[in-house]
């Protein structure tokens, strides 16, 4: 667990009422776990709560750190360790959503297939898709917006090749 | 002119209002571009499908329980620790492994042992670990699929201002560290929760339910356990906090009152072996709870084995549970004398913690 230093700012329960559900739905796109989607989420607020980036530019900061801090979590197949669960508590014990709508089977590969993207497309799929502007985007990954829609196009592309190739070959 | 970068129709899929006319005019025309839409519109449908089923499919999340949560690792520990042990002990109380145990477990206690027609079936005299995989915990049905569970009385956790406070409000002696181990320092904050009470009443209809939704049938259950009633109890309680500079709980050192549980007539056993029979229970988790659980007096305490390592140690001559987290953050030790749990848990390692217990007055 990440250690807060000595302050934590002041608008954070404000910031954090208002964003937690996007920041979740950011890192459940990605991992395709609610529960898993709640951890980054507190290692994303956690993080937010030592910076001083503007109040209006939170929920894109908060965005792209939870984009990236899931997509880690993917690549390097960081199991779940909260003192909440090793405790016992509650939150890993039902069933995820996911896994009872699509099959494991495909939430396995979907997330395979984003884990092996270039990071930066594998970002601006997940920004995009969770409803941040191509000009947010752009300005996220310091690209152009003109170039937004091409870098989500290919990612989308070979996301949908990915699967077609490894569904075809199982 | 000449065609539109696929990036360009990309957007057009949506957010077409950032795509200058000329582009615009140009693909409505052109039979190559409207193509080129189509794949993207399918290849962007396709992408939102399959990054969207965690989010569409479920309730908006918990944000209260996650700013609690949150709060544990930036704030002052007694705000954080202080909300959160009601919450976990009514998830405890739905947790599948409680009912697994036959409704027996988890929050007993001393007071509702007066209440004429209960019958104690249940009192804590030791604690042993189950390890229990995440897959077992998926697998099984929560309590409520097994009869009606009502809350009687909350625990009414708060913090008081010392240990002289936690005695008064808990009735229980506050432990006392001497010698802190190195790199835990002050004093701890103390936290008090009074009796939590449940009432469980068992519904053959409901398990009924519970086991054709798993596609098996319901064993006949034995004469009585239909509507019968199970009281748990749990509390007093009180624990001291520990807590490094920047809020991180570093020692932790609790008390409660064993957790019992009483009956309206049923027998233990009858319970207990009836509810391990049910569908839903893995066999060899099953056969760990009634081995366990054999004499009535020990409390299985379910320990998620990816996570977490058990081992046994002696603390004052009484057997006692050592639980580490497999990442070594975490490590904990718990044992029950007369009638009441004690724990000693911190980030620290084995040898601290069981020397913190060990000298515990």
């Amino acid at each position: 667990m990440p250690r807060p230093q000595d302050a934590v700012r002041a608008d954070l329960e404000h910031v954090f009422r208002a964003d937690y559900p996007r920041v979740v739905a950011v890192a459940a796109r990605v991992l395709g776990s609610r529960d898993e989607a709640e951890d980054v989420a507190q290692e994303v607020f956690l993080a937010f709560g030592r910076t001083a980036v503007p109040a209006e530019d939170a929920i894109r900061w908060l965005s792209v750190a939870a984009a990236h801090t899931a997509l880690n979590v993917l690549r390097s197949g960081r199991r779940r360790a909260s003192r909440e669960e090793a405790a016992g508590g509650g939150v890993g014990t039902a069933p995820d959503v996911a896994d009872t709508v699509v099959s494991r089977e495909e939430n396995r590969r979907v997330r395979a297939a984003l884990a092996r993207l270039p990071r930066k497309q594998a970002v601006a799929l997940v920004l995009r898709h969770s409803g941040l502007s191509y000009a947010d985007v752009a300005a996220a990954l310091d690209l152009s917006p003109g170039s937004v829609g091409t870098t989500v196009r290919r990612a989308e592309s070979a996301l949908r090749k990915e699967l077609s190739t490894h569904a075809s070959s199982d | 002119m000449r065609h539109p970068t696929d990036g360009t129709l990309r957007r057009l899929v949506d957010e077409p209002a950032g795509v200058p006319d000329a582009d615009r005019a140009h693909v409505a025309g052109c039979p190559v571009c409207l193509n080129g839409l189509a794949a993207a519109q399918a290849d962007a449908a396709l992408a939102a499908a399959l990054t969207a089923t965690a989010l569409t499919c479920d309730a908006s999340p918990d944000v209260d329980r996650a700013w609690r949560r949150l709060s544990t690792a930036t704030e002052a520990p007694v705000r954080a620790v202080a909300p959160a042990p009601a919450r976990r002990w009514r998830t405890a109380l739905r947790s599948p492994v409680v009912a697994a145990l036959g409704v027996v477990v988890v929050l007993g206690g001393a007071g509702a042992a007066a209440a004429a027609d209960w019958l104690q079936i249940f009192r804590t005299e030791q604690v042993a670990a189950v390890p229990v995989s995440t897959t077992d915990l998926v697998a099984l049905p929560d309590l409520s699929a097994y009869g009606d569970l009502q809350v009687v009385s909350e625990p009414d956790v708060r913090e008081v201002a010392d240990g002289a406070a936690a005695r008064e409000a808990t009735g229980l002696d506050v432990p006392q560290v001497d010698a802190l181990p190195p790199g835990v320092t002050g004093s701890p904050s103390y936290t008090v929760g009074g009796q939590l009470v449940a009432e469980f009443t068992f519904s053959a209809d409901r398990a009924a339910q519970a086991a054709a939704t798993a596609g098996e049938t319901l064993p006949s259950p034995p004469p009585g356990l239909d509507g019968s009633r199970f009281r748990l109890v749990a509390g007093p309680g009180l624990a001291e906090v520990w807590s490094e500079a920047r809020g991180i709980p570093a020692l932790v050192v609790a008390r409660v009152t064993a957790p019992t549980a009483f009956s309206s007539g049923v027998p233990f056993d009858t319970a207990r072996d009836y509810l391990l029979s049910l569908p839903g229970l893995p066999d060899d988790l099953a056969a760990q709870l009634r081995g366990f659980t054999a004499d009535g007096t020990t409390l299985p305490l379910p320990v998620p084995a990816e996570l977490v390592t058990t081992s046994t140690a002696d603390v004052g001559g009484r057997p006692a549970t050592v639980l580490a987290s497999r990442d070594g953050l975490m490590t904990g030790v718990v044992w029950v004398e007369d009638g009441v749990v004690t724990g000693v848990a911190g980030t620290l390692g084995e040898d601290e913690v069981l020397a913190v217990a060990r000298a515990l007055r």
